[in-house]
């Protein structure tokens, strides 16, 4: 009865998803399209984050997805969608040959590799200006649907659902042991008969190559890219409030995270235009002090006390 | 012909030699026991073969293929199972899901066969309730997912590393039962270091005795306990 009813609940809340450009306004679908795309990042860190490995690579990826998806466009003449395919891909490529080399690494000298990949192709595309348009940046001719809001939303839906739909999966199928196990105990795992680094190479791809989509879809609906603006630090440090603050290791915690975060992060852009990143960084630590289980987590454990008392 | 083969095994941690130089077999299932004092080198042996660490020399045979530098998940794989001393539930899985990762990632089984399977398993072990969190688990309940554990890798050749540690005489009493009824019934070889020797003498066909990583004896039991070179191992060079 409960799982008939979880069914009629995913059911309303992803037709409210899919028609929400027919009754919100305009403000309110920029807002949701922002949400949307910080969901991906949220959702595909934690992903990784179930292995136990802390990933600061988010905003390098998406760059690197951002300036893909662009210099697709404009050096190769490929069409939107598929240069948000190709962000994809090389995200993907990027990450796993980055994966093979350092995800022998682990915790904190795994996270400030990823952070340093950022770093790097920032560094690159900043200084190859006859390529990529140097600090300046590059501007698209033309942005998706040539700025239709209700494709470009639909478009940016799309990829939460294919980054949820994957969320779901590695709880449900047998990536969810093999991530549980490495993440409790890395030795036990490989006694378990579990190939630990291909385990590891692969889910950082998967995530990379969401994370690249993410920005593929951002430039292309916003139609330009900067290094200082794809390679932000907003993406870092925002998706991680997010899914610590909605619970971390699931699906949903990251959703409620991001849902939450997200629309009070527009309002406070609004308010402390130049403040809102301390405001975030002052949640991150609340968080960690006095709910480290997060918004699920703690529900969860709410209702088992419940069921036991 | 020999299930298991380890020629001049060696391991060195810095100074320290932990496997000195070490030869050992272990026949078709055989029951052999693996004693000497803390700090032997009895669990770096079982590390070895199972691939958790690696050796500074010597090799390791299994099945006649030479594994030394196999990685310890494909080692898993062909049949080399083991139990930790200090036992490490994966505490994010339930008591059935932990089973079932053996039977998932070493036997390549699906998720209902792999449940199905360590449901059997369960059943065999005496395990109730198997949906439980570890932490509502009890000791003996642990060591005996820690055995199903290592049982669900399929192996053919099993490595005891102190199960019975912590359990009172009953307990170690069923936990005996078990390993016989395993032994038996799948023509496994089984390794048992164990600091109980009531439970070597029940137990094992054979032993070998380690100190400071070198073998010091091998035999029966009977007349391995009264081997003056064992003695003084135990009891100290003063004696």
């Amino acid at each position: 009865m409960i799982k008939y009813w979880k069914y009629i609940l995913i059911a309303i809340i992803l037709l409210l998803g899919v028609l929400f450009p027919f009754y919100a306004g305009a403000y309110q679908q920029s807002i949701a399209r922002t949400v949307l795309i910080y969901l991906v990042l949220a959702i595909s860190w934690d992903m990784l984050l179930r292995s136990g490995q802390l990933s600061f690579g988010m905003a390098g990826l998406f760059g690197i997805g951002s300036y893909a998806s662009v210099l697709l466009l404009l050096r190769l003449g490929a069409s939107p969608m598929l240069s948000i395919l190709g962000a994809g891909l090389v995200a993907f490529v990027v990450a796993a040959l980055l994966g093979i080399l350092v995800l022998r690494l682990r915790a904190m000298y795994f996270a400030i590799t990823t952070l340093a990949i950022g770093e790097i192709f920032r560094i690159i595309i900043r200084n190859w200006s006859s390529f990529t348009g140097g600090p300046e940046g590059a501007i698209l001719p033309n942005i998706i649907f040539d700025g239709d809001p209700v494709l470009s939303y639909w478009l940016v839906l799309g990829l939460a659902l294919l980054a949820i739909v994957l969320s779901v999966i590695f709880q449900k199928t047998r990536i969810y042991f093999a991530l549980t196990a490495i993440r409790n105990n890395e030795v036990v795992a490989k006694s378990s008969g579990i190939n630990i680094f291909k385990y590891l190479v692969i889910v950082f791809a998967i995530t990379s190559a969401l994370q690249g989509m993410a920005g593929g879809v951002f430039a292309q609906t916003y139609g330009f890219v900067t290094p200082e603006s794809s390679f932000s630090a907003d993406y870092i440090l925002l998706p991680i409030a997010m899914a610590l603050l909605g619970g971390i290791y699931g699906t949903l915690g990251p959703i409620i995270g991001t849902v939450l975060l997200g629309v009070l992060a527009e309002y406070l852009k609004l308010y402390i235009p130049y403040g809102h990143l301390i405001v975030y960084g002052i949640i991150i630590i609340c968080i960690i002090m006095f709910m480290p289980q997060g918004i699920v987590g703690v529900v969860r454990s709410k209702i088992i006390r419940r069921e036991v008392g | 012909m020999s299930k298991l083969v380890v020629k001049s095994l060696t391991r060195r941690f810095g100074g320290l030699v932990a496997v000195d130089n070490l030869d050992f077999e272990l026949g078709n299932g055989e029951i052999v026991g693996i004693i000497g004092p803390n700090g032997a080198g009895k669990t770096t042996l079982i590390n070895l073969i199972s691939g958790i660490c690696m050796p500074t020399s010597g090799s390791i045979l299994f099945d006649d293929k030479d594994i030394t530098l196999t990685p310890a998940h494909i080692r898993s794989r062909m049949g080399i199972g083991r139990t930790f001393q200090l036992i490490h539930p994966l505490e994010n899985l339930s008591l059935i899901e932990n089973i079932m990762t053996g039977f998932l990632f070493s036997q390549g089984e699906n998720k209902k066969k792999a449940r199905l399977r360590a449901e059997d398993l369960c059943a065999l072990m005496n395990l109730t309730d198997t949906g439980r969190e570890i932490s509502q688990l009890n000791i003996l309940e642990m060591k005996k997912m820690e055995i199903a554990h290592a049982l669900a890798t399929g192996p053919s050749i099993l490595f005891l590393d102190e199960v019975m540690a912590g359990l009172n005489s009953d307990e170690t009493k069923e936990i005996i039962k078990i390993a016989k009824k395993i032994a038996s019934s799948h023509n496994m070889a089984i390794g048992v270091v164990e600091h109980v020797m009531g439970v070597i003498k029940e137990l094992t066909e054979r032993v070998i005795v380690l100190d400071s990583g070198k073998l010091i004896a091998k035999g029966v039991y009977e007349e391995v306990s009264k081997d003056p070179k064992v003695i003084t191992a135990y009891l100290g060079g003063a004696a």
